[in-house]
């Protein structure tokens, strides 16, 4: 029914427009999470996307010719009603699946739509295995843990640091895999690992982590984690407290106005982030354009990443010339070096988890530095 | 009431009939709303199966568990583990031990596995629960949450850790949803009214009197658990397999407080309750997401707004406490009756016993029994004895140590010194359960009835613990409740009784029990002189009628005095006198001592 009413549309869109560009409307269906714990990325991703789609709808749809419609489904943080949300979206025939920020429920939707042959994209999972665990039809957009950490390895490595110490959690893939990702890398590069600590997400007392550090001899050249908030302020505080003076690493998840706030303590800090928004970028000129029209500038770097991801798909269905599942699938594959707001995006040769630049910045005086933006050597970047 | 298997019919065709409207509630979404109706009916069956496991333990014992879910989260990694296909294993879970890879078993085969795993999980985590009193056991249940978690996130070469366990092949359809949904039900349902699943409710209502009949608490709820947990660990691999991929987390928090929710809301106290708050929230919930997605009401459009399921889970949890403490069922199951609003059931047939013929001579003695609380002495070396076919009275002003001595006697306060003794058994050693068992059952000074159960209930869990298979049990329960007038409610609930009733209904209880000597701590205690009359007549009834040693505790002297065949006195902690009724009135010590009691009755200690 649904393709006799394309078909019946088409056709009423030729005898009206009599030859002009022919306008096909999609649905891509979203099954993220607007409210519950994924909430702080899933929303404002979602408002990012919300925007490049209006933008090119505007001019005339993904690929030129395909106008978007979205089918929007609060999962609640619940993998349980993402499952549902994501029977409920292929089974009403969207051509295009978003997922949430998170690898289970991107995982769980992405099997439905696997089989369905839906190319599927996550919002800002980072998680390297999501693409591998799913198939064919599972993209990763986000700067994944792996390539964080191997550019982080770099960085170390140019500094001419000897020994990391790291300290990870295992309550979440991500703090406890992109430790052991930079830990690879690190001693790939040929650095040691002078040691390494746990601790619990949430934890409020880290006397014991910083005591055990405090002790090493010789002191570590520097110190990797994946810790955020309200873990990494306490783990800083704690170990400036007990005398450490080594550097410390970061990643994305202490991009947030908490860790510049900390004041002195964090100058010195180096940490990754999918981009910054520096005057005269690409990534700046947007956050002003997104200020101009909702009234204030992204809070989160998440928006920028939400609103890449229909460009990314405008490229591929530009590529691929239709919509169609195996054909939207191969194009995404072989997209190369598509510009997005904060660089560049490459499927090509990667596990569809995207090779694409990642940016380090370093605190001082409560304010943040571009460092570097590059893509990761894929040579470097450890295995999932 | 007719029986099957030792289970009343009704229970039966309710649980059939809850089965039926399941199922039709399932394939009717299917028909309606095709596979989207079909996927929410799956989910719906599965959140019945995890909160009907739960209920196994919770609805029956009160005690919330908040360690279902991950229990549920062991099943689901253990039946995936089995299930999952061999290549996918191998790039899942490169470092899994040989022993569990690449089994590549049939849903079925994993399910029977996770069960025996349930077990063993079940036994090991109910052996501490079980001796938890009811207010750590919440507690504990929480403390296996967290322990459970932490195990799963820290199994890393078996459960991938925090990492997404998937490849999980999505093997739980409808057909299988509704097929454990009413495997489920039906064990709900029979378990509730089983004889484990009554002697555990009566816990439930009155630890203290459960333990006075005979129900060995610990044991019932350990038993329960095992069950409970069992299912739940099959509920999680059912889930396990509709999710396909999954973490530790998802068997955490969020999943337990969702089911207790959806408990709470239907009703704790039965299945019925259970399955309609399932299938209440999960109707709000996908109603407001519907609503969620921008509603056009012709002359006004809303927005899209997200959060609004949650808003009405909340809701609908504050309006259910509110309003309806029991839950939205309350303590009804859904039987046929349910929609014929006639009583369907008639009351079982008495059963009268033949007396049971008791060993002459046998007694219940008290033997130099004393009892310090640090520095006071409650009890000094107390000695009488309690001779069958006769009526004991105790008496004593306050502050005398009935109370205690009658604790020591009942096994609820171990003596200092000295012993109390029934036919060859230490009662004073033996734990408060064992002491119906040799032949003593007693009613409470403030009584203590199984008040959500209906009279019949409270005197069959009774009849039952005598050994007594149900069906006899209900004859038995029948005539004691004939005998003291209250055969016409044997089917009320006994909180809603009347006072005088309801220290007749806790006669009738400890009769139940056949036991050789009947304690009745002060049983005209706050009744009124026409319902002490008629206690008093039923007592003299009962001493004709049965070969039963009596011992009453009471302040109403003219009671006492018109019963009792020998009277003993107890003040401050000693026995004064000990005689006829007769003998005691002129007993100078006696009057002395409640003469005494009025002038300094501020001296006194409480007993």
């Amino acid at each position: 029914m649904k393709r006799l009413g394309r078909l019946l549309s088409c056709s009423a869109a030729i005898a009206l427009l009599g030859g002009a560009a022919l306008a096909e409307d999609v649905t891509i269906g979203l099954a993220t999470a607007q409210t519950g714990g994924l909430a702080f990325a899933d929303q404002p991703s979602l408002a990012g996307f919300q925007m490049a789609i209006e933008e090119i709808n505007a001019k005339g749809g993904l690929g030129g010719k395909y106008m978007v419609t979205l089918d929007i489904k609060d999962t609640r943080s619940d993998t349980g009603a993402t499952v549902q949300a994501a029977q409920e979206l292929v089974a009403a025939g969207v051509k295009v699946l978003i997922t949430p920020c998170d690898a289970d429920p991107s995982i769980a939707a992405g099997q439905i739509s696997q089989a369905a042959q839906i190319p599927t994209l996550t919002f800002c999972g980072t998680t390297p295995t999501i693409t591998d665990a799913v198939g064919d039809y599972m993209f990763g957009t986000y700067p994944a843990d792996n390539g964080q950490a191997a550019l982080l390895a770099e960085h170390a490595a140019s500094k001419g640091y000897k020994s990391a110490y790291i300290l990870k959690s295992p309550d979440s893939a991500y703090t406890l895999r992109l430790p052991e990702y930079f830990a690879e890398a690190f001693t790939a590069k040929g650095g040691t690992i002078a040691g390494e600590g746990t601790y619990g997400l949430g934890q409020q007392d880290f006397a014991a982590e910083v005591t055990k550090i405090a002790a090493l001899d010789p002191q570590p050249d520097v110190i990797m984690t994946a810790a955020y908030e309200p873990d990494f302020p306490a783990f800083l505080k704690a170990l400036r407290g007990a005398g450490v003076t080594a550097p410390v690493l970061g990643s994305d998840g202490i991009d947030s106005p908490t860790t510049t706030g900390l004041g002195e303590i964090a100058n010195g800090i180096v940490h990754t982030t999918a981009g910054f928004a520096a005057d005269g970028t690409p990534l700046g000129d947007f956050y002003k354009r997104f200020a101009e029209k909702t009234g204030a500038a992204p809070e989160t770097v998440y928006v920028a990443t939400g609103y890449e991801i229909p460009y990314i798909l405008d490229a591929a269905v530009t590529a691929a010339g239709s919509m169609d599942g195996p054909a939207l699938r191969d194009a995404l594959a072989n997209l190369e070096g598509v510009a997005v707001l904060t660089g560049k995006v490459t499927y090509k040769g990667t596990n569809r988890m995207p090779s694409r630049d990642i940016t380090l910045v370093e605190i001082q005086n409560g304010a943040r530095t571009p460092i570097l933006t590059a893509t990761p050597d894929p040579a470097s970047v450890p295995a999932p | 009431m007719r029986l099957w298997l030792n289970i009343p019919v009704t229970t039966w065709t309710g649980a059939a009939l809850m089965s039926a409207g399941v199922a039709v509630l399932a394939i009717g979404l299917k028909l309606a709303l095709g596979l989207n109706g079909e996927n929410l009916a799956t989910l719906v069956l599965l959140q019945i199966v995890a909160v009907l496991s739960l209920a196994i333990f919770s609805g029956n014992s009160g005690i919330i568990s908040f360690g279902h879910s991950a229990f549920m989260g062991i099943g689901a990694y253990a039946a995936g583990l089995l299930t999952m296909a061999a290549a996918a294993q191998k790039s899942a879970l490169p470092a899994l031990p040989g022993w569990l890879a690449g089994h590549e078993t049939g849903l079925l085969a994993a399910l029977a596995v996770t069960a025996v795993v349930g077990v063993v999980v079940g036994v090991i985590s109910g052996l501490p629960l079980a001796r938890l009193s009811t207010g750590s056991a919440a507690i504990g249940t929480l403390a296996f949450l967290i322990i459970i978690h932490v195990c799963l996130v820290g199994a890393r070469d078996i459960t991938r850790g925090s990492q997404t366990f998937y490849g999980v092949p999505r093997l739980t359809t409808l057909w299988v949803a509704l097929a454990a949904a009413i495997l489920m039900i039906f064990a709900a349902r029979l378990f509730r009214d089983s004889r484990l699943g009554l002697a555990l409710r009566a816990s439930r209502e009155n630890e203290v009197a459960a333990a006075a009949i005979g129900i060995d608490v610990r044991r019932a709820r350990f038993l329960a658990w095992v069950a409970s947990i069992t299912c739940a660990t099959l509920a999680g691999a059912l889930y396990g397999h509709f999710l396909g991929a999954f973490s530790p987390k998802d068997f955490y928090f969020d999943l337990i407080f969702t089911y207790i929710a959806m408990l709470i809301v239907g009703g704790l106290y039965s299945v019925s309750g259970a399955v309609a708050g399932v299938i209440m929230l999960a109707f709000v919930i996908q109603l407001l997401r519907e609503a969620e997605a921008g509603l056009d009401l012709g002359f006004i459009t809303l927005p899209q707004v997200f959060g609004l399921p949650q808003l009405g889970l909340g809701l609908a949890l504050l309006l259910t406490i509110w309003a309806r403490p029991l839950g939205l069922v309350g303590l009804a199951e859904l039987r046929p009756s349910t929609f014929t609003r006639s009583s369907d059931e008639a009351p079982p047939q008495p059963v009268t016993r033949p007396t049971m013929a008791r060993r002459a001579g046998e007694v219940l003695s008290v033997q130099d029994v004393t009892v310090r609380f640090g520095g006071l002495t409650a009890l000094d070396r107390i000695s009488f004895d309690v001779p069958l076919g006769q009526v004991t009275g105790l008496i004593g002003p306050n502050g005398a140590g009935k109370t205690t001595l009658i604790n020591v006697i009942c096994g609820q306060q171990r003596p200092t010194s000295g012993t109390v003794t029934l036919s060859g058994h230490t009662l004073s050693a033996l734990p408060a359960h064992r002491v119906a068992s040799v032949g003593l059952a007693r009613t409470f000074q403030n009584i203590r009835l199984f008040d959500r159960l209906t009279a019949l209930e409270n005197v069959v869990a009774a009849a039952e613990r005598a050994g007594h298979r149900r069906g006899v049990a209900e004859g038995i329960a029948m005539a004691e409740l004939d005998r003291m007038g209250l055969a016409p409610r044997w089917n009320e609930a006994a909180g809603a009784f009347a006072y005088g009733d309801r220290r007749r209904l806790e006669i009738a209880r400890a009769l139940a029990l056949s036991p050789a000597f009947l304690l009745l701590d002060e049983p005209a205690a706050g009744m009124n002189p026409a319902e002490t009359e008629r206690l008093v007549e039923a007592l003299e009834k009962l001493k004709a009628e049965r070969d039963l040693g009596i011992l009453v505790v009471e302040h109403d002297m003219r009671l006492i005095m018109r019963l009792s065949d020998r009277m003993v006195v107890l003040n401050k902690g000693q026995k004064i006198a000990e005689g006829t009724p007769d003998q005691v009135r002129t007993d100078p010590a006696v009057i002395e001592a409640y003469i005494g009691t009025r002038r300094h009755k501020h001296d006194q200690h409480g007993s």
